[in-house]
């Protein structure tokens, strides 16, 4: 079963007390897509993602699927990740993530034959009669996303779902939300490792103390900011300083991060390099993905 | 704006599209069902389930045993003193059945002593300061009790020979005996005893699985694991599946307790009361019963307040001292004070089959009490309900009731 629904955050709010801890967040999770949802400590990352899932009350807004208000019943066909981990600690790994799924209103079969098949993948299918609490950290967390996506979920809510995997354990867990996006599930992931986020998402949504402060595609965040250049040459650079137009970053000694302030300008700035000497290098530079993050949140 | 999170099982069903929602069992038998198979296949569950009834078996045994015993005694005399040694001996069993007594001589009141350190002898009897000693290592109360009354009775037939009278006549209208306008002595011991076991095992159950609950209220609640289960079901079915599976566990265990405490009776002389226990016992279960759903959700709230396992202590200390303040109550209690108590829930609960158990008890008055303990069992559910609803999702340390009641949700 194909889905095509979209998620739809609307000027979504939660204030406690005097603290506005979202503040008239917007944006859309879409189908088939990763979007990664970065934000520093604080910043609504939680907040956001409790008020989608329906576990915490919406101060103003609101959240749409599928172009209408979202239901609990659309809601209970999403597959949700919070964002403290333990399950049941003393109850075997197969009898609470069916019971999970009996919650879900999957049967006890159904449940049981898409648990043996996630551990299995996993290569947990021989420690589902251990208790929770006996699974390394690295384990549970994978026990966690079973429950989260064993029912077929129409989208994926994941709150920091990728913390404390190991590298193969990220490329795992990554591969399967690839197989859910491929449905055309929307999938809203939380992280701090934004090197992770960039290699993995579609989209990003940035959120800085409560506000959006960033959303869509990465090259459309990075057409946003100031597009920079490399410039090396064969001596020192030091004279770009005193090209109009052209704004120096940074310098250091035969090479040099551009801004050009003024369209044009770049044109003048070459022809006075050749002039000089030898020009080796002028080229576009992708920024990091925390250097737009840096530059959004300022 | 507020979202709703309570919807309408019918909703859910209609609007799941999936084919692997093909579950049928509702959420909040699934959860009262979890809740017994955790408590069944819980080693510190079962071993203390065995323990007691091990400890309830050896009481009961030993109290069969006693009851059957006669226990016998070797006293000695001096030669002098040998003739009320006689009259003890023969007036042992008359007075106590399970009393034996048989006497023999030694040459002075030294060798009477040392007969008693070396414990060839129970006890020495001999004169002193015109009276009769009963000289024993460190006490024997089933001896002193049938010496004293065979020596009294020995004396006061000497000395109304002397007056040429018989003990009889000397102690005719001096008797006192006992009669009960409710039951009788041997039926109100027992009800004593019996209202003691049955509110001690209230007691325990209520605070044993009060506590129980909170603890696996806040541990839901502390793993985030409740925000898994809150987007699949009303959090009502949860705090009614949790109530309801360990309600029917607590009952099993009492009606398991006493169905060996009743059948371990029936082998001591308390038997022939077994069939006259039988009403009052009902009653306590259906009042324990009702009593502990009332609690259980009591302590539901209390779980869902705390935010952590170590804030459980503060938010279940009220429950913990009113739950003693109903053990207590049941002794102290007595008189008017003790009838008008035993209709306030949730009190009555061990106050009302306490009285049954004593007789006399008008059928409308448990009726009454019950019904009482019924509307109080609704209200501490429908309160319960909002205060855990409200307060189970908000993390970030404790939750006063009146945030809990006030919050949005």
């Amino acid at each position: 079963m194909r889905n095509n629904a979209t998620l739809q955050i609307r000027d979504l709010a939660r204030t406690f007390g005097e603290i506005r801890a979202v503040d008239g967040v917007s944006f859309d999770v879409r189908p088939g897509m990763m979007t990664g949802f970065v934000g520093g400590n604080g910043a609504g990352k939680t907040t956001t993602m409790r008020m989608v899932m329906g576990v915490l009350g919406i101060t103003s807004g609101e959240v749409r699927w599928d172009n209408r208000p979202i239901t609990m019943a659309d809601r209970r066909r999403f597959g949700y990740m919070p964002e403290e981990r333990g399950l049941y600690p003393k109850q075997p790994v197969l009898d609470q993530l069916v019971y999970l799924g009996q919650l879900g209103g999957m049967s006890a079969q159904g449940a049981r034959e898409s648990v043996m098949r996630h551990l299995e993948r996993f290569g947990l299918a021989e420690r589902s009669k251990d208790h929770v609490e006996k699974l390394s950290l690295g384990n549970q967390q994978r026990v966690q996303i079973i429950a989260a996506v064993m029912r077929e979920p129409t989208c994926l809510i994941l709150d920091e779902p990728f913390s404390g995997l190991d590298p193969a354990a990220v490329d795992s867990m990554a591969d399967l939300l690839r197989e859910h996006t491929s449905r055309g599930v929307p999938v809203l992931f939380s992280s701090h490792q934004l090197d992770l986020v960039d290699r993995l998402c579609d989209r990003l949504v940035i959120l800085n103390k409560g506000r959006l402060v960033g959303d869509g595609t990465r090259e459309e965040l990075e057409s946003t900011g100031q597009v920079r250049y490399r410039l090396a040459l064969g001596g020192d650079a030091g004279w770009v300083r005193d090209v109009p137009g052209i704004h120096v970053v940074d310098l250091e000694g035969s090479s040099a991060l551009l801004e050009i302030l003024q369209t044009g300008a770049e044109q003048e700035l070459l022809r006075a390099a050749v002039q000089r000497g030898e020009l080796r290098e002028f080229s576009p530079v992708r920024p990091s993905l925390s250097e737009i993050y840096r530059e959004v949140t300022q | 704006m507020s979202i709703d999170t309570r919807p309408s099982t019918a909703q859910d069903s209609t609007t799941s599209t999936s084919p692997d929602l093909g579950g049928t069992t509702s959420a909040w038998a699934l959860v009262a069902r979890r809740e017994i198979l955790i408590k069944l296949t819980d080693k510190g569950f079962i071993i203390g389930t065995l323990l007691t009834l091990a400890i309830l078996g050896a009481w009961l045994g030993y109290t069969a045993y006693s009851s059957e015993r006669t226990s016998s005694y070797a006293v000695v005399t001096t030669a002098q003193d040998a003739p009320m040694g006689a009259a003890l001996a023969a007036a042992a069993t008359t007075i106590d059945d399970k009393v034996e007594v048989t006497t023999s001589t030694v040459s002075d009141t030294a060798a009477g002593e040392s007969a008693v350190r070396d414990g060839e002898a129970d006890g020495f009897l001999h004169q002193a300061d015109g009276g009769w000693v009963l000289t024993t290592e460190s006490g024997e109360d089933g001896l002193l009790g049938v010496t004293k009354q065979a020596v009294r009775a020995a004396v006061i037939d000497g000395q109304a020979q002397q007056l040429g009278t018989t003990a009889a006549e000397l102690e005719a209208g001096s008797t006192v005996s006992e009669r009960f306008l409710v039951g009788d002595a041997e039926r109100a011991g027992l009800a004593r005893a019996i209202g003691f076991a049955m509110s001690l095992l209230f007691f325990m159950a209520a605070l044993m699985y009060g506590l129980q609950i909170a603890n696996s209220v806040v541990e839901e609640k502390q793993s985030r694991i409740v925000e898994i289960i809150a987007t699949s079901i009303p959090l009502r079915h949860l705090l009614a599946g949790k109530v309801l599976g360990n309600t029917v566990m607590a009952i099993l265990q009492i009606i398991l307790y006493v169905g060996v405490g009743l059948i371990g009776l029936s082998f001591t002389q308390y038997g022939s009361f077994i069939p006259a226990l039988g009403g009052p016992v009902v009653w306590f279960v259906v009042f324990f019963t009702t009593g502990f759903v009332a609690l259980a959700a009591l302590w539901a709230v209390a779980g869902s307040l705390a935010s952590r396992v170590e804030d459980l202590q503060s938010t279940t200390a009220p429950l913990s001292y009113l739950i003693m303040g109903i053990y207590f109550g049941s002794f102290f209690l007595s008189g008017t004070a003790k009838v008008i108590a035993s209709f306030v829930p949730p009190v009555s609960a061990v106050l009302m089959p306490m009285r049954i158990l004593e007789g006399g008890v008008p059928i409308w008055q448990p009726i009454v009490a019950i019904a009482l303990m019924l509307v109080f069992a609704l209200g501490t559910i429908v309160i319960g309900e909002r205060l855990y609803r409200r307060s189970l999702l908000q993390s970030g340390g404790r939750v006063s009731l009146k945030q809990a009641w006030s919050a949005a949700e």
